[in-house]
């Protein structure tokens, strides 16, 4: 019996113990050249995570005794890159299956959350080269898709992974339905417009539900859209020309939504009206392959028209959704610093600007005290594509740097250095 | 006065005969030459298309044009040695058989596609281009300089061997099958490729044979009936023409290897090629070049062993590695996929260098005209404003033999102000 109970208080304390160091951890950072994004560079710096937590910011602090120090000499700490408009999560690995884009043309009902998978490969793959958060959807070939999850890259279960859930509700004014209504861009338009008025009356039916009962009936679809008539969730639209994005600034205005826009093409006639309006653009253009008649670097440009016209932007590598790429982030920023934008201005729209944009700014995308301790070390800028990621940190935990890829890696090496003996 | 007026134009005329258009001068710049260092402040001489002097005091010919490029970077144009540009992709596949020999892509050449302006403006000068990958054996790739809207004929590479393109894997295998025809397994394609060589090596046999008595002067006999298809892979079976494979796995590789050596026939590159690091060493024993993408991944189930990471190991058992774009959009960024190998392998800068330029004109069997800057190649050239694994850089000019063939600072929005 005593044993027993000496057996038991061990296993408590050391459940305590791993859970008290779980819940302490800290971590200094220090020697490093800090870009905190929001506010100035930091030459020399130090940063101290607690509790998952920006502690502390500054030159030069001493660390508590238990803290685990990060020496970055010559390296550089920024926060970690945010991914705008990914399926990381949904996507499977072949054969899974995947999750994204649920047959029919209005499905606002849709929820990411529901089919997030933490063990997707893809997950490790994109964190470990500086990718901390993402914005999951759902999908995005119908006229009205679901609503999009931000998820950090860290977590057993998908709870533990969530920021934040009914980010955005998504649009695409270029979605012309294979078979049926709507064939064409109008009938797209007309669609999402007939969906938003039923979304109105049933907002009203819901609102007079304690006279009428009987007039009201819960609809999933429509508590999806009112939401957006709201201005409660963001209404993100997938356009894919001028005349997509036309519509779309249309249906915004009508309907007071708040709006993003997605774009790969054609947004620059746009850039005044964006700006003066707030609207915020999600840019996956820059590899755009130029028209025969225009200019080589007009993709490659149009971010730095964007910046200067005052538009709040942030980079998509690709320019559809479920690319298993979503660590390539910094190719557009890359591109778009060698043809005029700042490479200040090209960091902001890889972590502050999409965390402004989907609202969750007040937890990622910059280095500030207070904030999620998602940090990211590295050997040069994180627009330099050669640039080594040294260390990831998410929710203030150093992320392990494996994958799928370095397991793979590690596994032939040897076999190849075997064989070849 | 006649005597001078005379003189002068002798002279005008010695000027204009010998600056000939193929003649350039490139001075001041940081020169990289790839196989043979870097030199400062330093000059390259074209004559008549060709390299004719590089290094730090060079004199230049009087009356050739000479353009300042003093902190600015320049190496030998770049070399995509698997691209889909320069034809219209309608004609990207021969979708009838799965074994279509008889298809040369320098009957579909388009010098004025715009895929050879954008892809110019990454700063190639080279580079193979080819169909898809709908057929086990599909038809001969064609080498082109990018000679933006001039005569076919001279963007066309001569006297060297063209390759001829093949695909395994789930390509030939999607599309055969939805039509409910062979191949819709990996056996199918190996027998579909095994069924094609046997009946070349057969009809190779019976010209052989007929072209063996005719030169004893044996007398009425009949020449064998020409067979296109034949033609081609009796090329093969001759090794006048080589291979290109585009496979993904790691088995596929292995029976790939073996199938080659099998029918004795020339395999140069295997292209994407994801899977290559896990039979490195096989691959350089085979002396086969890798031809691949460095992070693509998980697009398709035969792909999602792709890892950036691979490329080291490649290196270290001495697999001559090449980046190739396979598209039009990519084959802008070949520097850019350089750097980005260097993110994933540590790796010696110039590795990453060779990756797009000799590396690929050693598969293309081209390594003694293009690929590096030394005095007698071919005078292609990329000027960047940065140093090109900067990934912040871009092209300035894109020279191939001595001709001026993209120049950012006419053709930009960057520079005139922004359009819409």
């Amino acid at each position: 019996m005593k044993k027993k109970i000496t057996i038991i208080g061990a296993a408590v304390v050391f459940f305590l113990g791993a859970f008290y160091a779980d819940a302490q951890e800290i971590i200094l950072i220090k020697n490093g050249t800090i870009v905190p994004v929001v506010g100035k560079v930091i030459t020399n710096g130090s940063l101290l995570i607690k509790d998952g937590i920006i502690a502390k910011i500054g030159t030069s602090f001493k660390a508590p005794k238990e803290a685990k120090i990060i020496d970055a000499k010559g390296m550089y700490i920024y926060p970690g890159m945010i991914g705008p408009l990914t399926a990381v999560g949904v996507t499977g690995y072949p054969g899974a299956g995947s999750d994204t884009d649920e047959i029919g043309v209005s499905t606002p009902h849709m929820d990411s959350y529901d089919a997030v998978n933490p063990e997707d490969e893809c997950i490790e793959v994109t964190r470990i080269d500086g990718v901390t958060t993402v914005l999951t959807v759902s999908g995005t070939r119908s006229a009205i898709n679901g609503k999009a999850v931000a998820l950090n890259l860290a977590g057993n279960l998908a709870e533990d992974m969530v920021i934040k859930r009914d980010v955005v509700q998504i649009f695409n004014t270029g979605a012309r339905a294979r078979n049926g209504y709507p064939s064409t861009l109008s009938g797209v338009n007309s669609l999402i417009k007939d969906k938003l008025n039923q979304a109105k009356l049933y907002a009203e039916k819901k609102k007079k539900k304690a006279e009428s009962p009987k007039d009201f009936k819960c609809d999933l679809e429509m508590e999806a859209l009112t939401q957006v008539l709201s201005r409660k969730v963001p209404a993100l639209f997938i356009t894919s020309d001028e005349v997509t994005i036309r519509n779309a600034l249309h249906i915004i205005e009508e309907y007071n939504l708040k709006g993003i826009i997605f774009a790969t093409i054609g947004i620059l006639k746009f850039a005044e009206k964006l700006a003066a309006k707030n609207i915020p653009v999600i840019w996956a253009g820059t590899t755009t392959m130029p028209q025969r008649w225009e200019a080589v670097d007009k993709y490659y440009h149009t971010a730095a028209v964007l910046a200067k016209k005052g538009v709040l932007f942030a980079f998509n590598e690709s320019g559809r959704p479920g690319s298993r790429n979503v660590r390539r982030q910094p190719v557009p920023a890359s591109l778009s610093v060698a043809y005029g934008l700042s490479e200040e201005e090209a960091i902001k729209a890889l972590t502050i600007n999409p965390a402004k944009m989907l609202g969750i700014d007040n937890q990622v995308g910059s280095l500030e005290k207070g904030k999620t301790a998602n940090v990211v070390i590295c050997t040069k800028s994180l627009v330099q594509l050669s640039s080594k990621i040294h260390t990831v940190i998410i929710n203030g935990k150093i992320i392990p740097k494996t994958s799928v890829q370095t397991r793979l890696r590690d596994k032939f090496k040897k076999i190849v250095q075997e064989r070849k003996k | 006065m006649r005597r001078k007026i005379l003189y002068l134009l002798t002279v005008l005329i010695l000027i204009t005969v010998s600056a000939g258009a193929q003649d350039l001068a490139l001075k001041g710049g940081t020169i990289l030459t790839v196989t043979k260092g870097t030199i400062e402040n330093g000059t390259v001489l074209i004559q008549d298309g060709k390299i004719i002097a590089v290094g730090k005091d060079i004199n230049i010919p009087s009356g050739i044009k000479v353009i300042d490029v003093t902190g600015k970077y320049v190496m030998p144009g770049l070399i995509d040695s698997h691209t889909h540009i320069a034809f219209d992709m309608g004609d990207g596949n021969e979708v009838s058989s799965p074994v279509t020999p008889q298809i040369w892509m320098k009957e579909v050449l388009d010098s004025s596609h715009d895929t050879i302006r954008t892809t110019l403006a990454g700063g190639v000068t080279t580079v193979k281009t080819m169909h898809g990958s709908a057929n086990v054996i599909g038809g001969v790739n064609v080498t082109i300089k990018l000679k933006y809207n001039h005569p076919v004929e001279e963007m066309m590479v001569k006297g060297v061997r063209q390759q001829l393109k093949m695909a395994l894997g789930e390509n030939p295998k999607r599309l055969y099958g939805s039509k409910g025809r062979m191949p819709s397994t990996r056996m199918g394609n190996a027998y579909v490729a095994r069924k094609a060589f046997i009946e070349a090596q057969e009809y190779k046999a019976k010209w052989d044979k007929y072209e063996k008595e005719k030169a004893a002067g044996k007398r009425d006999i009949k020449p064998p009936e020409k067979d296109l298809k034949m033609e081609t892979l009796r090329m093969v079976l001759e090794k006048d023409m080589t291979i290109d494979c585009h496979t993904y796995r790691a088995d596929e590789i292995v029976w790939l290897l073996k199938f080659c050596q099998e029918f004795d026939i020339v395999l140069k590159q295997i292209s994407h090629c994801v899977d290559g690091y896990k039979v490195a060493d096989l691959m350089a024993e085979a002396g086969v070049s890798f031809g691949g993408w460095v992070d693509w991944w998980g697009m398709k189930e035969e792909m999602y062993d792709g890892c950036p990471y691979g490329f080291k190991i490649m290196h270290d058992a001495g697999v001559n590695i090449v980046i190739n774009s396979d598209s039009a959009n990519e084959g802008r960024f070949l520097y850019l996929n350089a750097a980005k190998m260097l993110k994933y392998n540590d790796l010696p800068e110039t590795e990453a260098l060779k990756m797009i330029t000799i590396n690929a004109a050693r598969s293309l069997e081209m390594e003694e005209r293009i690929g590096s800057i030394e005095v007698g190649k071919d005078g292609d050239i990329a000027v960047f404003d940065k140093y090109p694994l900067d990934s912040t850089t871009k092209v300035l000019k894109t020279i191939i033999e001595g001709v001026i063939y993209y120049d950012y600072a006419e053709s930009s929005v960057t520079v005139k102000g922004s359009s819409r």
